[in-house]
Parts: structure tokens; C-alpha cells; sequence
């Protein structure tokens, strides 16, 4: 056998069905193989080991799985490739997965995922949970909070009571929370009802009452609560998904907690703790935990979820009441062990304390001691404060207090006190008021009553002042001043030694009593008057009561008195006391001489001596020459009477002279002169006394003056004085003329001649000097003749008109008869007038006469300046100076800007009215204020301002019509003006219609503009 | 105990509370309605096999459709429709009503009752539009709250549907 084998013709293309071995091939192969296959060979001829045929055996047996293999392997190897893979068919393997095993191999991968996140960005997974969380957290913060507050609530009501404190030990035996044992004792409530409702339906699920409990259907009720729930839900727009929390209704409360298929409320009455909030949510939560799906699929049936009501029920059971325990005897026993002795050592220290502070109460109590500040500590008293030096003395206070003084501790300081009666204590020390005085405290103010001397008073007053800065009122105004009556009774003394000294005064008693004074004694009753002896004493003579016996004293001046009195000695003796003599010295009649004897004789029984030897006798005859003298010296100073001789011999009396028979009568002047008439031998002659008062005395007789006259003696003159018919002053002339040749003179010439024409005369001429002291009047001539006055002269027109001039000169005008020429006085008062009256000068303008010069000074327009020029060349001809150089040209500016303003200013109409409205009102008074100004001030400048009133029309209308309204409207506006006090005489008035337009117009409507009235202004 | 939410719609002064006034067991006063916006009433109706407590929620009627608080049907399995049947308008509103109930919590069975029945000369709603309406399956019963005429018959219906 060769070893070239024919190769067997496999055929190079596949087979056309894949899923078919290619027969054919295979059958050529198995041949090929078959031929090849021998038993001897079979150990020469390995098969070798790259036999294609075998690849192509392998191709063809399982080339489709090998294919298939290596797709798999390919995509097992590219993990891309796998991740896609698996990507594509993760969802449906783990919705097929078994739920439990996926969820336990999940979860440590969760777990890690989650961990993974957070460490790399805890926001992202707070961003996913915050809708979740937010909700939670809220209310659970919120319900914390509550739950804090109740429990303080709680502990604070219940920490310092016996009750708390029980709780406390009961607390920290159990190792419970304080609360938690306040919970549990101090809330007394009671759970009574409890509703399941479904959340989507609000229907009931489960109810569960109290045994003691009732209630209406609680199917309507469980659907009216979520209906009020949704009510407040969807009133509130409240998206919360909770319900309502809290109901509360007196002493019964609706708590709702809100799962998610159903809400539990419990309603419970009484005080609930907030505990029961998480007790009732734990219910609910264990109700969800365990019939979730049935609460979720609820439509109504109940009987799903019978089970719940055992949860409830729990619920239900949660009460809490007062528990009434057993008194505990024990605790009380052993608290009133440690009470007792702990009660007695408080109750000592209690007891001292209170007696220390009734100590310290009453010292506060004291006046004058302030306690500043007090303490016990450690059973010992500490007191400080102020006191009075004259306040009580504190530790003396202490005994009856009980308060130990060992254990008080003072410190005092001194002050001092201004409470009244430490005032009134040092008062007392410092006035030493005396013993009349008393002093008091009333009302808080010190009163001093009684009787004091005025330097006490004055003392005391200093005090009150100096204590008015601060302290007690000190009222001294019931302290008389006892001074007077102490003074007056040392004048008193002064008075009584007074009269002791008086001679011829013997006091006997006095006393002064309750102010009045009493004395008695004798007196001489030529001694001092002791009444008189008061003045200057200063004692009252009111009080006074005085009782004088008189006596006859001895004392030689008393005696003297005495015998001036009863003597009466002439002037020419004198009586004197000579060493207790009484001696009479000079010339009397020998009739007092013997008088004088006798009383002499008298006094020699006891009194003292009368010595009259130097006493000369005057005789009678000596008198009687005495007595004559003084007569004829009397008759020597008597007017009208001259004594030429006079003479005494052989006891008779001779005198000679003259005497005017208007004189005193010498004879009966001898009465009263003790000049014995029939011993008085007088010659007198009759001679006329020019002395002024005997002429006076005979022109009175001689004259008869009428009783128009009247004489008197001025300066030795005889002045007659008054009026008297010439006939009377002829005769007194013609006495006058007598008298003339010695003295004294007569004068009439004060006498005015009454005679009718002398006084015509006199008034006559009066009249004339009257007419010639007239400027501008010259008298030539004047003569009165036949009863009849001429008079001619001159007379300026201006100057007075003579015959006015005799009003009241009492000349008869009738027979005056004048004769003047006008003629023109060049006097300057007369050319002023004259200028006045011909130039009118403005007001502007003064005209004044300086040293005979016309001087015009001011201010005028210029037209006016020029007339004034132009007279005072024409006046230079005749002498007379007119200065018109001070004459300033007037300013007219600020007229003209009056001017300007009054001519734009229009009073406007209403279409047909004549009357202005209302709104012109401030126009018109405006305008006229400012047309009286211009008026006034173009006057002042000596020109007559005129103002044209024009009236205006609109075009509409007929133009008769117009010009009427228009002269109309200046009329209106004219009595307007004159209303506002224009004088009318100033204002003219026209009417211009439609002819002088302000503005042109149209027909149709006519132009407010144009209905007015316009002022222009005319200077004259 | 079965019990289901059953809403009572329509208009206004239809006469839904009176209606059941005489047939339902109810603890609140008629003046929910004016404040709270809903009255409820439980109406027990008993079916041959079992005993269905309807929780009836008596919604205040409004003409206003605007104001119709619907979150009150949340939950509900069941409508009871009334009509004046003197006012035609009145059927709009309880048709429209229905709609806005089935547009926010999908269709749910209903009974219609044409109320007032003993007005019979002012009724305003012709017997043509009630067939055709009946023609569309709809359990339609003419009642009157003044002889009670219908209204248990209504009731158990809607019982029925709402228990199926």
C-alpha cells in the first residue's frame, strides 16, 4: 500500500444548510480515515499530530458551537461588551429574582452606596430626602418642644411641693427620669374613645371606647372628623399632609395622629401628658407594621382588620387618676426627728432676731437716732447709725429687750438732730429763755408763749432764722415784749426822782401795778406842776394816777413866789434870795413898801427872812411925772399933732402946739394915761397937716370924688385913680394945682375923662395908630372934627381893609370918613402874597422872607421854575430880591412809573354787563389806591393829574348798542372808583365801543379781552 | 361591618336633605352644612347577603360649580345624584358636578333621582330626556322627599352597586 493517499475531494464549500453536517464531506472523510486505518501501521505510523483532517473533522462536527463558544468567550472577555449585556437584562432579573435574597444581597450594597455618596457629597442625597425628611423633622421638633414645655410645666408646678419631693426620691430609687414620675402622678386623664379611620374614605375602620365611655355613632363620627379635617385643610389651604393635631373641647381633648392609610384619634378627657402623644403614635405605627396592606386596600370592609381593635384597645386602657396611697407614717416619723431640734435652734435664733429687731425698731423709733445700719451675724447684734448728744442713750434702751448687751456692737456718731424736740432741748440750753417764757412743740413747730425783754426777743429771733434753713419752725410770736413795761416802769423811776428833786414836791407813796402807776404826796402848788414834769419822760400820763396835796412849802424860793404873788411888786423892785433871805431891793410906793412890811412880819413865825429894808420909797409925784411923760410921748407919735412945749410945774401939767383938726383930740387921748385931766393945762393950734394922710383926708372932703375914683398914698404921692366927668378932674386939677406949692403932690392923671367925646377921641385915635402899625397900610392924614373922624392914606389891596379894622375900637364907622389910595406895597410879606397869589407855588415849594430877600427853595416842575424866573426879574426892577436859585426841577419818575401802572390796567366785563364781577374787586381797589396816590402826588408838584375812564365793547351786537354799553362801563367803573374814595371831579368818562379794540376779534363770539374800561392819564 | 362613602350632589334647594331626612340615622345638625360644607348621615341599607352602612356625605348644594369643595368625595365609592325635577337647570348641575367628580377621582357607580316628583304640574323635565338618559344604563328613580316615594329603592340600588 502506498503511502500517497488520493486526497479525498472534499468539497470546498460549505454546506448549504447550517444546521446540517455536510454529509457528503463527512462520508468522504470517515472513508479516507477507514483507509488509513491498519492494525500494523497502526504502531509504525503515528497519526500525525497537525492532522488537518482532524481540524476539519472538529470543523465540521461542532465548528457552529466552537463559533458560538468564541462569541460568548469574546463577550465575556470585553467588559463593555458584558456591562451592556447584563445592563439589558439587570431590570428583569431582579423583578425575577426572589424578593428576599435580592433585598439581603442588596442591601450591604445599598448600604455602601449610600455611604459612598454621602462621603463623596452629602447634598445630593439631602436634596433627594429633604421633601421626605423637612416634613418629619418639623414635627417631631414642634411635638419636642411641646413635650418640654409640658414637662416643665409639670416640674416646676410640682418641684418644691411635698409631692415633689416624694417624686424625686421615687425618681432616683427607680432610676427614672423626674418627668416621667411627675408624668405618672400629676396627670389625671382618662382615654375614651379611639378611631381608626381610613385616610381616603374617612371611614371607620376600628372604634374602641372606654367601659364608661359613650358616644354617638362613631361611623358619622369618624367621617365628620376627616370632613372638618379636609374643611380646615382645604379653608387654610393647608398642604401639609398631617391632619388636624389637637382638638380641644373643655376637659375633652381630640388627638390625632396621622398615618399613611389611616388616622388614629384618640379622644381623651382630663389632662393629658404630651407622652401620650408617642404612645399613641406608637399604636398607630405598630397597627401600619402590621396590617399594612389591609389598611392600604380598606374599601369599607372592616372585617380585614380585626386584629386592630386589640391594638386600640391598649390605647384605651391609658388612664391615669389621682391615687389615693396610704398616709406615710414612716416619712413623717423621721422627718420630725430631724424637724424638732433643727425647729427649736431656728425658733432660739428667730426669737433673738425678733428681739433684736424690736430693739432696732424701737431705736428707730427714738427721735434724735437715725440707725444707719444694722446686722446680726453669728448670734452677734452690729448696729451704726447717728444720735443726738441729747437723744436717749441706746444701750440704756437695751434694758427690757432681752437682747444680750454683750453681744451688741455699737457705733454711734453724734449729730445733731432737727427733730423738734432736740431743737427745743438745745433752744432751751442756748436762749436760757427765762422764766416767763415757756416753750413747746406743736404741730411739729416750736412755739415759745410768755412775756420776754426785747434782747431775749431779739436773741430768740436769731435763733428762729438760723433754724429756718433746715429745721422745726420756731414761733416766737407769742412772746410779748415785756421791755416796755420794764422800761416803763425804770422811767416810772426816773419820773418819781425826778419830782424828789423837785422843790416844793414831797412824794409820799408810789407803786406801779399791772402797768399803771400810782403816786401820791404834797405839793406846793408854785412848784413844778408834776403833771408837766411827765413830758419828756416817756411815761404814759394815761396811766398816771396821781394824788397831790398842796402845802404851803417854807423853802425861801417857794416863799418868794409866794410874795411876788401876793405883793405884786412894781418894776422897779426887785426880789431876790440872798443865803436863804429873801431880800427886796429897788423904789416902790410907799403904799407896797407897807404892804410889803406886814408880810414880812408874817413870815418872821417860822418861815425865812424878809428883807424890804433896800427898798426905796417912790413918792406920788414922781409917779404922776412919769405917768405925764408917757402922755405927751404918746401925743408926740400921733399924726396931725406937734407939741411945741410942754412942761411940769407945782404938780400941774402944760403943754402948747399945733394940731390938724383932723387929728386925734389930745384931750381924750389923756384916758387911761392916769394923768389926772384936771392938772393938764393944754394950748393947741389949728394948723392944716401936710402930711399926705390929712391932704388925702381933705381932698376927700373937699373934692367928693365920685365913686369912679379912687385915692390912694403911694410913695407920700396921692394917686387918683379911675374915671370921672371932666368937669370933677377940672376941679381936682385946680386941688392938684394947690397942693403943688408944698407937698405932697396930687396926681389925677390916672383919672381918665369920662366925657363922651374924649372918649370917642381916645377910640379915634386908638383906631389910627392901630391903621399905622398895618402893613401896607400908610396914613397921611387925620384929623377929628365936629364929632366927625377923616382919615386918607394909602392902602395896599392885600393889606387889612381899614374899615374891618374899626370892629371893636368902638369908633362910630358912620362918622369916619376915609379917603384911600390902592397902591402897591413893595414890602416883601406883600409881594409874597402877591407872588403866592399869582404863581401858586406846588406844595413842594416853600416861600420864606430871609433879611428882607423873597427865598424860594423846593422842588417844582419846570414850567413852573420858569414863571418863578420870570417874576423874579420883573420884581429886581422894583427893588425887590426874589431867589429862585435854590429851585430844584421835581423828579417825575417814580409818577411816571404810577402813571404807567394805571394806564395797563383794565377793568373787564362779562359778555352784556355793565357791572364788573366779583374778580375785579382787588383790580378796582388797587387802581383806585394807586389813582389817588398819582393824584395826590402830582399836586403835591403843583399839577392837576385828570383820569380818561374809556369804556369798551366786543363787536358782537348792534354798534349803538356797544357805544351804550361801553360809556356805560366807564360810568360803573367811575362810580366804582369814587366809591373807593376818587374824588369824582377827577375822573372823566367816555365811551369808545367797538372803535379802539384791544385785540382784533371775531364777530361770532365777540372777545373778553375787549370788554373793559382803560384809564389814561392827563396832566394839567 | 361594611361600610362606604356614598357623596350626595346637586344643585341648589333640590331637596337632597330632606330627602333622606326621614330614612337616614344622623347625629349633626342641618347647620353643617352652611358652615362646614358637608353633613353627614349614615343611611344602613340591608341586601340579602350582607348589611352596607352608608356613610352619606350630604354636600352643601351649590348652584356654583365654582365653589363645590370636591375634596370632600375623596374616598368616596359612591354618588347619589339629585335633581329638582320643577327645574331643568338643576340637572346640568348635577350632571356637571358628576363630571368634576369623575374628572378628579375616575368614574364611580351613581344612582340620579329626579326629586319633587309630587309637583307634578310644574315638572320640567320631559320624560324624553329621562328614557334617554336610561337608555344609557343609569339607575334613574323619581322620588319625593314628601312621600318617601323611591328613595330606599334609590338607596339599595346604589347599595348594591357600590358592594358589588
Amino acid at each position: 500500500m502506498t503511502s500517497t493517499v488520493d486526497p479525498v475531494n472534499l468539497p470546498q464549500s460549505t454546506a448549504s444548510n447550517d444546521t446540517e453536517i455536510d454529509r457528503e464531506a463527512l462520508a468522504r472523510l470517515l472513508v479516507e480515515i477507514a483507509r488509513n486505518v491498519d492494525p500494523d501501521n497502526h504502531a509504525h505510523f503515528d497519526v500525525p499530530a497537525a492532522d488537518h483532517r482532524m481540524d476539519t473533522l472538529r470543523e465540521l462536527l461542532v465548528g457552529r458551537e466552537i463559533s458560538e463558544l468564541s462569541r460568548v468567550t469574546h463577550l465575556l472577555d470585553e467588559p463593555e461588551q458584558l456591562a451592556a449585556a447584563v445592563g439589558d437584562v439587570l431590570p428583569s432579573a431582579a423583578a425575577s429574582a426572589s424578593h428576599a435574597q435580592l433585598g439581603e444581597a442588596f442591601a450591604p450594597v445599598v448600604e455602601r452606596a449610600v455611604r459612598r455618596s454621602i462621603q463623596k457629597n452629602p447634598r445630593t442625597l439631602t436634596d433627594i430626602l429633604y421633601p421626605v425628611f423637612l416634613p418629619a423633622i418639623r414635627k417631631s421638633i414642634g411635638e419636642k418642644i411641646d413635650q418640654t414645655f409640658q414637662s416643665l410645666n409639670e416640674s416646676l408646678r410640682h418641684i418644691f411641693t411635698w409631692h415633689g419631693l416624694k417624686w424625686r426620691f421615687e425618681a432616683w430609687r427607680t432610676g427614672t427620669s423626674f418627668s416621667e414620675v411627675v408624668l405618672k402622678h400629676s396627670l389625671s386623664y382618662q382615654v375614651e374613645h379611639v378611631f381608626l379611620i381610613n385616610r381616603n374614605s374617612g371611614l371607620l375602620i376600628t372604634h374602641v371606647a372606654a367601659e364608661n365611655a359613650t358616644s354617638e355613632d362613631p361611623q358619622l363620627i369618624s367621617s365628620m372628623l376627616s370632613a372638618i379635617q379636609d374643611f380646615v385643610k382645604d379653608s387654610f389651604n393647608e398642604k401639609e399632609q398631617s391632619g388636624l393635631d389637637t382638638i380641644r373641647f373643655g376637659e375633652l381633648r381630640l388627638w390625632s395622629e396621622v398615618g399613611p392609610f389611616a388616622t388614629l384619634v384618640a379622644v381623651i378627657r382630663g389632662n393629658p401628658p404630651e407622652e401620650l402623644h408617642e404612645i399613641i403614635r406608637d399604636v398607630l405605627l405598630r397597627i401600619h407594621d402590621e396590617s399594612s396592606e389591609a389598611l392600604e386596600q380598606f374599601d369599607g370592609d372592616s372585617s380585614q382588620l380585626a386584629g386592630v381593635e386589640a391594638q386600640l384597645q391598649t390605647c384605651v386602657e391609658l388612664k391615669h387618676e389621682d391615687s389615693n396611697e396610704g398616709f406615710p407614717w414612716l416619712v413623717v416619723a423621721a422627718v420630725l426627728l430631724v424637724l424638732v431640734p433643727a425647729g427649736g435652734w431656728f425658733f432660739l435664733s428667730w426669737q433673738a432676731g425678733q428681739r433684736w429687731q424690736a430693739y432696732v425698731s424701737r431705736l428707730e423709733t427714738q427721735p434724735g437716732i437715725i440707725v444707719a445700719e444694722h446686722q446680726m451675724r453669728g448670734g452677734q447684734f452690729y448696729i451704726a447709725g447717728l444720735r443726738d448728744p441729747l437723744a436717749a442713750d441706746p444701750q440704756s434702751l437695751l434694758s427690757g429687750t432681752q437682747v444680750d448687751p454683750a453681744r451688741v456692737h455699737s457705733q454711734w456718731q453724734f449729730y445733731q438732730s432737727l427733730e423738734p424736740e432736740f431743737v427745743l432741748k438745745r433752744l432751751t440750753a442756748s436762749l436760757a429763755p427765762p422764766d416767763t417764757v415757756r416753750l413747746s412743740i406743736v404741730n411739729g413747730r416750736i412755739v415759745a408763749e410768755g412775756e420776754a425783754p426785747d434782747t431775749w426777743i431779739d436773741r430768740a429771733r436769731a435763733a428762729a432764722q438760723q433754724l429756718s434753713a433746715g429745721g422745726p419752725v420756731f414761733d416766737i410770736s407769742k412772746v410779748r415784749d415785756v421791755s416796755p413795761e420794764a422800761r416803763a416802769a425804770e422811767r416810772w423811776q426816773a419820773y418819781v426822782s425826778r419830782l424828789g428833786a423837785q422843790p416844793g414836791i414831797i412824794v409820799a407813796d408810789q407803786k406801779m401795778r399791772d402797768g399803771q402807776f400810782y403816786i401820791a404826796g404834797l405839793r406846793d402848788p408854785l412848784a413844778a406842776d408834776p403833771q408837766s414834769l411827765l413830758s419828756g419822760t416817756q411815761v404814759d400820763p394815761a396811766r398816771v394816777h396821781s394824788q397831790w396835796q398842796f402845802y404851803q412849802s417854807l423853802e425861801p424860793e417857794f416863799v418868794l413866789k409866794r410874795l411876788t404873788a401876793s405883793l405884786a411888786p412894781p418894776d422897779s423892785v426887785r426880789l431876790s434870795i440872798v443865803n436863804d433871805r429873801i431880800v427886796a431891793e429897788g423904789e416902790a410906793p410907799d403904799t407896797w413898801i407897807n404892804r410889803a412890811q406886814a408880810a414880812a412880819q408874817q413870815l418872821s413865825a417860822g418861815g425865812p427872812v424878809f428883807d424890804i429894808s433896800g427898798v426905796r420909797d417912790v413918792s406920788p409925784e414922781a409917779r404922776a411925772a412919769e405917768r405925764w411923760q408917757a402922755y405927751v410921748s404918746r401925743l408926740e407919735t400921733q399924726p396931725g399933732i406937734i407939741v411945741s412945749e410942754q412942761k411940769i410945774r407945782g404938780g400941774q401939767f402944760y403943754i402948747a402946739g399945733l394940731r390938724d383938726p383932723l387929728g386925734a383930740d389930745p384931750l381924750s387921748l389923756l384916758s387911761g394915761t392916769q394923768v389926772d385931766p384936771a392938772r393938764v393945762h393944754s394950748q393947741w393950734q389949728f394948723y392944716q397937716s401936710l402930711e399926705p394922710e390929712f391932704v388925702l383926708k381933705r381932698l376927700t372932703a373937699s373934692l367928693y370924688p365920685p365913686d369912679t375914683v379912687r385915692f390912694s398914698i403911694v410913695n407920700d404921692r396921692i394917686v387918683a385913680e379911675g374915671e370921672a366927668p371932666d368937669t370933677w378932674i377940672d376941679k381936682a386939677r385946680a386941688a392938684a394945682r394947690q397942693l403943688s406949692a408944698g407937698r405932697p403932690e396930687f396926681d389925677i392923671s390916672k383919672v381918665r375923662d369920662v366925657s363922651p367925646e374924649a372918649r370917642a377921641a381916645e377910640h379915634w385915635q386908638y383906631y389910627v395908630s392901630r391903621l399905622e402899625a398895618q402893613p401896607g397900610i400908610i396914613v397921611a392924614q387925620q384929623t377929628a372934627r365936629g364929632g366927625h373922624f377923616y382919615i386918607s392914606g394909602l392902602r395896599d389891596p392885600l393889606a387889612a381893609d381899614p374899615q374891618a379894622l374899626l370892629s371893636g375900637t368902638e369908633v362910630d364907622p358912620a362918622r369916619v370918613h376915609s379917603q384911600w389910595q390902592f397902591y402897591q406895597s413893595l414890602d416883601p410879606k406883600f409881594v409874597v402874597k402877591r407872588l403866592t397869589a399869582s404863581l401858586t407855588p406846588p406844595k413842594s415849594v416853600q416861600v420864606s422872607i430871609v433879611q428882607g430877600r423873597i427865598v424860594v427853595v423846593g422842588e417844582a416842575p419846570a414850567a413852573w421854575i420858569t414863571r418863578a424866573q420870570a417874576a423874579s426879574e420883573q420884581l429886581s426892577a422894583d427893588g425887590v430880591v426874589l431867589d429862585v436859585s435854590q429851585l430844584r426841577e421835581l423828579n417825575l419818575a417814580e409818577l411816571n412809573y404810577l402813571r404807567e401802572a394805571i394806564q395797563t390796567t383794565d377793568i373787564f366785563f362779562s359778555s352784556g354787563k355793565v357791572v364788573p364781577g366779583p374778580e375785579q374787586v382787588p383790580v378796582l381797589d388797587r387802581l383806585a389806591d394807586q389813582i389817588k396816590e398819582f393824584a395826590q402826588n402830582a399836586r403835591k408838584s403843583g399839577v392837576t393829574a385828570r383820569f380818561m375812564l374809556t369804556g369798551h365793547s366786543d363787536a358782537t351786537g348792534r354798534e349803538t348798542a356797544n357805544a351804550s354799553i361801553s360809556a356805560a362801563r366807564a360810568e360803573t367803573v367811575r362810580a366804582l372808583l369814587n366809591k373807593r374814595g376818587v374824588p369824582p371831579e377827577l375822573l372823566l368818562v367816555r365811551g369808545a365801543g367797538t372803535f379802539e379794540p384791544l385785540v382784533p376779534e371775531n364777530i361770532q363770539t365777540g372777545s373778553s379781552t375787549n370788554r373793559r374800561v382803560s384809564v389814561t392819564v392827563n396832566l394839567d | 361591618m361594611l361600610q362606604k362613602k356614598i357623596c350626595m350632589l346637586g344643585g341648589f334647594a333640590v331637596g337632597k336633605t330632606s330627602l333622606v331626612r326621614r330614612f337616614v340615622q344622623s347625629i349633626f345638625s342641618e347647620t353643617y352644612l352652611t358652615t362646614v360644607g358637608v353633613k353627614i348621615d349614615k343611611k344602613s341599607v340591608v341586601l340579602p347577603d350582607k348589611t352596607v352602612d352608608l356613610i352619606l356625605w350630604d354636600l352643601a348644594g351649590e348652584d356654583d360649580i365654582g365653589s363645590f369643595r370636591v375634596s370632600y368625595v375623596r374616598g368616596a365609592t359612591g354618588l347619589v345624584l339629585v335633581v329638582d325635577g320643577t327645574r331643568a337647570a338643576t340637572l346640568a348641575v348635577a350632571l356637571t358636578l358628576r363630571e368634576r367628580v369623575e374628572a378628579e377621582f375616575g368614574p364611580m357607580p351613581f344612582v340620579l333621582l329626579f326629586n319633587k316628583s309630587d309637583l307634578a304640574d310644574r315638572w320640567a323635565i320631559p320624560d324624553s330626556e329621562i328614557d334617554g338618559l336610561r337608555q344609557l344604563g343609569w339607575q334613574i328613580y323619581l322620588t319625593s322627599a314628601l312621600s318617601g316615594e323611591c328613595v330606599d329603592d334609590a338607596f339599595r340600588q346604589l347599595a348594591s352597586m357600590v358592594t358589588e
